[in-house]
C-alpha cells in the first residue's frame, strides 16, 4: 500500500511540470464558471465555482489516475506483477488512492489560492465541519475510483470511453459548480433522489453548506452518516468485484492478456 | 509499375555521404553519433551497414531518410541533398524498422497499405495492384483484411516491409528488418529483399547487427563502429582483406574479463560468447602469432578455468570485425553501456 | 492532386478513428453526453446565478448554450493535430507519414477534416439536447430560433471557423512535435484561455480591460458571435459584421499555424524529435 502510494506521489513530485499540467483544467474551468456567475449578476457566488474547481481536480484524478490505472498497468505488464506479489490488490488500490490524494493536493491548493485571490468570494466556514466533510468526501470519491478501477479491468479499453462519458455528466449532476440538491436545485425531486446516490453530490452539498453558510457538524450529521455508509459499501464492493474478476480471469486465462 | 517512368539507371551513386557528422546534445555533454562518414552506394544492390548496437546505424538511416539533419558534412540520395531538398528525396525512398509496429491498429492491413500509398499520391488502382502483388510476394494475402492488432509479429513485419515498398521506391532503408523473427520467416524476407534489388532494380540499404544476414544477402557491407566507418567492401573482399582464421577455445568456467587476453602480444582481437546451458564460454581469438594462442591458454589455466577444446575457424564477418576493432559486438556494446 | 489524395486518405483514417465504435449508439452517446452535460452545467450556473438576483433572461440562457456548445465543437477538432501526433509518436505512424512525399501537413489537415465532420453533428445534437433539457429542467425555453436561413448561417460560421481552429491546431501540433511528454499540457491551457476569452460563456465586457482586448482579437469570438447572430438574434447585420472579421482572421491564424508548424518540424528534424520514441 505504502509502495504504490509512494510511486504515485514520487512520479508527480519528481516532475514539477506535472503540477502545472494538473492545475490547468480545474483552474480555468473554475475561473470560467466564476466569471459566468459574475456576468449573471451574482459575483458573490464565485466561491461555488472555486470550490467546484478544487473538487474537480480530485474527480479528474479519480477518473484518469485511478479508474483506468489497472487497464494501463495491464497493458505494460505491471498488473501481472501485482497479482503474483503477496500484497492484496485492495491494498494496492488504497495505496493508489492515498498517492492520488497527495499528488492532486497541490493542484487543488493552488486552484483555491488563485481563485480566492482573483475573486475574493465571501466565505463563512465552520472549519471543523469543513475538514471532516472534505476528508470523508475525498475518501468516498476515491472509493468510487476503486470500484471503477475494478470494473474497468473487466471492460478494458472501453473503460477510457466510460471515463470520457462519465466526467462531465457527473460534474453536472453532482453539482460541482451549482447546487443540485435542495430547494435551489434546478432538478426535480426524483432526479435529486437519483443523483444522491453519487457520493460527490452529497459531499459537494455539505461542503457548500459548511464553507459558505457556516453550518456546523450538527446540521450536516445526516450527510456525513450517508457519505460514510456509502464509502464503506463502495470499498467493500470494489474489493468483492476485484476478487470475482480475478477468479474469473484466472479461469479464463485473460488476466495477463494485453488488450488493444 | 509507376517508377519506370522516372528511373533511369545512372553511373552516380544512389546514396552518397561526404564527411557526414552528427552530434547530439545530452545534458552537459556532446555525443558524436556519426563522424566523417564517407559512403557511396550504387543502384540495385543490397547494401549492409553492419555494427553493434549504438554504433550509429540508425542515426545514419534517419539522416538519409530525411528524418534528421546532419550536424555537418553532406549526404545525397539520388543526387539530392538530404538537408536542402528533402521534398525531392521523399518520393524516391521509403523506410521500415523491424522493431516497430508502424500502422493503425483500428484499420486493416490493406487499409494501412492503401493509406500510405495515398500519402505518396499513388493512383488508387495502381496502389491496389501493388498491394496484391506485394502481399502475394510476402505471403500476406490471407491477412490483408485483418485489423493490424490481430496480426502476429511475423505478419506485422511482412506488412511493414510491404508498406516500405508501396510507393515503388528507388531506395529502401531498412533498420533490422528481420529482428525478432523466426528463422524461416527471416529467411523468406531476406530472399524477398534480394529479389527486390535484383529484379526490381531497387537499392536495399539495411542496417543490422546480424552478421550472418549481412553475409548472406549483401552485395556490399560497411562496418561501422563508434560512429565511424571502419571498412567498406563486398563481404568476400572484407574477409579476404581483413579476415583471418579464428582460433576458437571452449573454456570452462567462463572468464570474468577479456582484458588480460586482449593485452597478450600477438592477439589482434578477442571475443567471448557464453553458453549458459553448458557452463562454457566460447573464446574466439584472432592472432598474428601462433605463440599468442599458447600464452592465452596459460592465462586461462592460471585464472582457474580450463580449455576444454580448441579448433580453427574460417573467417566470417565476425572475424573481420574482431580483427578490425579488436573486440566482438558483445564487448563493444558492454563498453558503450559502461 | 497528390495533396488531395493524401487529404482524402487521411480523412478516411480519421473517420475510421472517430466513428470506429463496435456499438455505434454507445459511440454517439459517449461523444455527445459529455458535451451536452458541459453545456448544461454552464446553463445551470447561469440560471442559478441570474435567478437568485432576478435577472434571468431566456436570451442570455441561449447565449450560454450556443457559446458553450460551439466552444466544445472547436475543442473537438482543434486538438486533433496534437492528438494525431501524440498517437503517431506512440504508434510510430508519424515517422512514416513525415517521410512520405506529401509529408505531414495534408495528413493532419485530412484528420482535422474528419474530426470536423464528425464533430458538427455532435455539436448540433448537443445544442438541441441542451435546448430541450434546459427547457424541461428550468421551465423556460432558451431564446433560440432554427430556420433554414439560420441553419445556413450557422453552417457558414462553422466553415469559416475551420481554418482558425486548424491554425490553432497546427500551432499546438508544433509543440507536440518538440515536447517528449505532456503534449496535452499546452492544449489544456489554450482550451482554458479560449473558454474565458472567446465569449463562450459570457460577453467579453465582463473581462477587465485590457484582457477584453484579447477576446476582441480572437477569430473564435467572432465565430461564436456570428453563430449567435444566426441562432439567437436572427440578425443578418450582426452576422455579417462578425463574419467580416472572422474570415480574414481565421485565414491569418491558419497561415500563422502553418508557419509555426513548419518551424516546429524543422526544429524537430534538427534535434531528432520527429521519430522520438514514446510510450
Amino acid at each position: 500500500m505504502y509502495a504504490r502510494a509512494w510511486v504515485r506521489v514520487k512520479s508527480v513530485y519528481d516532475e514539477p511540470l506535472w503540477l502545472l499540467v494538473n492545475i490547468g483544467f480545474p483552474l480555468f474551468t473554475s475561473t470560467g464558471m466564476a466569471l459566468l456567475y459574475r456576468s449573471a449578476g451574482l459575483a458573490s457566488f464565485s466561491g461555488f465555482a472555486i470550490l467546484g474547481g478544487i473538487m474537480m481536480a480530485f474527480w479528474g484524478n479519480v477518473l484518469w489516475g485511478m479508474a483506468s490505472q489497472f487497464y494501463w498497468d495491464k497493458q505494460v505488464g505491471i498488473f501481472d506483477i501485482y497479482l503474483v506479489s503477496p500484497a492484496s490488490i485492495t491494498a494496492i488500490l488504497v495505496g493508489m488512492s492515498i498517492g492520488g490524494i497527495f499528488s492532486t493536493a497541490p493542484s487543488a491548493v493552488i486552484t483555491a489560492i488563485l481563485g480566492w485571490l482573483l475573486f475574493t468570494p465571501p466565505i463563512a466556514p465552520s472549519w471543523l465541519a469543513v475538514i471532516l466533510v472534505f476528508t470523508i468526501t475525498l475518501i468516498s470519491l476515491y472509493a468510487v475510483g476503486m470500484l471503477l478501477s475494478s470494473l474497468y479491468l473487466a471492460y478494458g479499453r472501453e473503460g477510457e470511453a466510460v471515463n470520457e462519458a462519465l466526467s462531465e455528466p457527473v460534474t453536472m449532476l453532482s453539482g460541482l459548480y451549482f447546487p443540485t440538491l435542495g430547494s435551489t436545485s434546478p432538478f426535480p425531486l426524483a432526479l435529486q433522489a437519483v443523483i444522491s446516490l453519487i457520493p460527490l453530490t452529497i459531499g459537494m452539498d455539505a461542503l457548500r453548506r459548511t464553507v459558505f453558510y457556516s453550518e456546523d457538524l450538527g446540521s450536516i450529521a445526516s450527510s456525513l452518516a450517508v457519505l460514510t455508509a456509502m464509502t464503506l459499501v463502495l470499498i467493500f464492493s470494489a474489493s468483492r468485484a476485484l476478487k470475482i474478476l480475478e477468479e474469473r480471469g484466472r479461469k479464463e486465462g485473460t488476466l495477463s492478456v494485453r488488450l488493444r | 509499375m509507376l517508377r519506370k517512368t522516372i528511373l533511369q539507371p545512372t553511373n552516380m551513386p544512389i546514396v552518397e555521404t561526404q564527411r557526414l557528422r552528427r552530434e547530439f546534445q545530452a545534458k552537459k555533454k556532446v555525443i558524436t553519433a556519426l563522424e566523417d562518414i564517407d559512403l557511396q552506394v550504387e543502384e540495385s544492390v543490397v547494401f549492409g551497414l553492419l555494427g553493434p548496437n549504438g554504433a550509429g546505424k540508425t542515426t545514419l538511416i534517419r539522416i538519409l531518410s530525411t528524418l534528421l539533419l546532419p550536424t555537418s558534412g553532406k549526404a545525397t540520395v539520388a543526387g539530392f541533398d538530404v538537408a536542402k531538398e528533402p521534398e525531392k528525396i521523399r518520393p524516391l525512398i521509403n523506410m521500415a524498422s523491424g522493431a516497430e509496429r508502424a500502422g493503425y491498429d483500428f484499420i486493416t492491413a490493406r487499409g494501412n497499405l492503401w493509406f500510405f500509398s495515398q500519402l505518396y499520391g499513388v493512383d488508387s488502382s495502381v496502389a491496389n495492384r501493388s498491394i496484391e502483388t506485394l502481399s502475394a510476394a510476402l505471403r500476406l494475402e490471407n491477412y490483408l483484411d485483418s485489423k493490424l492488432y490481430t496480426l502476429s509479429t511475423g505478419y506485422r513485419q511482412r506488412l511493414t516491409i510491404a508498406r516500405s515498398l508501396i510507393n515503388d521506391p528507388r531506395v529502401v532503408f531498412l533498420d533490422e528488418p528481420t529482428i525478432g523473427l523466426d528463422v524461416m520467416t527471416a529467411k523468406s524476407i531476406r530472399e524477398f529483399l534480394v529479389s527486390q534489388a535484383k529484379d526490381q532494380k531497387r537499392t536495399i540499404f539495411i542496417a543490422t547487427h546480424n552478421m550472418a544476414e549481412t553475409e548472406a544477402i549483401c552485395d556490399r557491407v560497411a562496418i561501422i563502429d563508434s560512429g565511424r566507418i571502419v571498412a567498406c567492401d563486398s563481404p568476400a573482399s572484407l574477409k579476404k582483406n581483413f579476415g583471418a582464421p579464428a582460433t576458437v577455445m571452449e573454456v570452462s568456467p567462463p572468464l570474468q574479463s577479456l582484458q588480460a587476453i586482449s593485452s597478450v602480444r600477438g592477439v589482434k582481437g578477442a571475443t567471448s560468447a557464453i553458453d549458459a546451458d553448458r557452463g562454457v564460454a566460447r573464446l574466439k581469438l584472432i592472432v598474428d602469432d601462433e605463440g599468442a594462442v599458447k600464452a592465452v591458454g596459460a592465462i586461462v589455466e592460471s585464472s582457474g578455468s580450463k580449455v576444454l577444446q580448441s579448433w580453427m575457424q574460417e573467417p566470417s564477418l565476425e572475424e573481420v570485425f574482431i580483427s578490425l576493432i579488436g573486440r566482438g559486438f558483445a564487448e563493444r556494446e558492454s563498453e558503450d553501456a559502461n | 492532386m497528390k495533396t488531395l489524395r493524401a487529404i482524402v486518405a487521411s480523412a478516411w483514417v480519421g473517420w475510421e478513428r472517430e466513428i470506429g465504435w463496435t456499438n455505434p449508439v454507445a459511440g454517439i452517446l459517449v461523444r455527445t453526453a459529455p458535451i451536452t452535460a458541459a453545456v448544461l452545467t454552464a446553463a445551470m450556473v447561469y440560471w442559478f446565478g441570474s435567478s437568485r438576483v432576478g435577472v434571468f433572461s431566456p436570451e442570455r440562457l441561449a447565449f450560454v448554450i450556443v457559446g458553450s456548445s460551439l466552444y466544445a465543437h472547436v475543442g473537438a477538432y482543434a486538438w486533433l493535430p496534437t492528438s494525431a501526433i501524440a498517437e503517431g509518436k506512440w504508434s510510430n505512424v508519424f515517422t512514416h507519414v513525415y517521410i512520405t512525399s506529401t509529408s505531414s501537413i495534408p495528413y493532419l489537415f485530412g484528420r482535422g477534416v474528419a474530426a470536423f465532420l464528425s464533430s458538427v453533428p455532435m455539436a448540433v445534437f448537443s445544442l438541441v439536447a441542451a435546448y430541450f433539457f434546459a427547457q424541461g429542467l428550468l421551465g423556460s425555453a432558451p431564446a433560440m430560433t432554427a430556420s433554414p436561413a439560420s441553419i445556413l448561417m450557422l453552417l457558414g460560421a462553422l466553415i469559416v471557423d475551420f481554418p482558425a481552429a486548424m491554425g490553432l491546431g497546427f500551432i499546438l501540433a508544433s509543440h507536440a512535435i518538440i515536447v517528449g511528454k505532456f503534449e496535452w499540457a499546452l492544449p489544456t491551457y489554450i482550451a482554458g484561455v479560449l473558454m474565458i476569452f472567446s465569449e463562450a460563456l459570457f460577453p467579453a465586457s465582463v473581462l477587465p480591460w485590457p484582457l477584453s482586448l484579447i477576446a476582441e482579437a480572437l477569430p473564435f469570438t467572432y465565430f461564436i458571435r456570428a453563430s449567435r447572430a444566426a441562432l439567437i438574434y436572427g440578425s443578418w447585420d450582426l452576422y455579417v459584421s462578425a463574419m467580416v472579421y472572422a474570415l480574414p482572421s481565421s485565414l491569418v491564424l491558419l497561415f500563422l499555424g502553418l508557419m509555426v508548424f513548419k518551424w516546429g518540424e524543422k526544429k524537430g528534424r534538427q534535434k531528432g524529435l520527429i521519430d522520438r520514441k514514446v510510450g
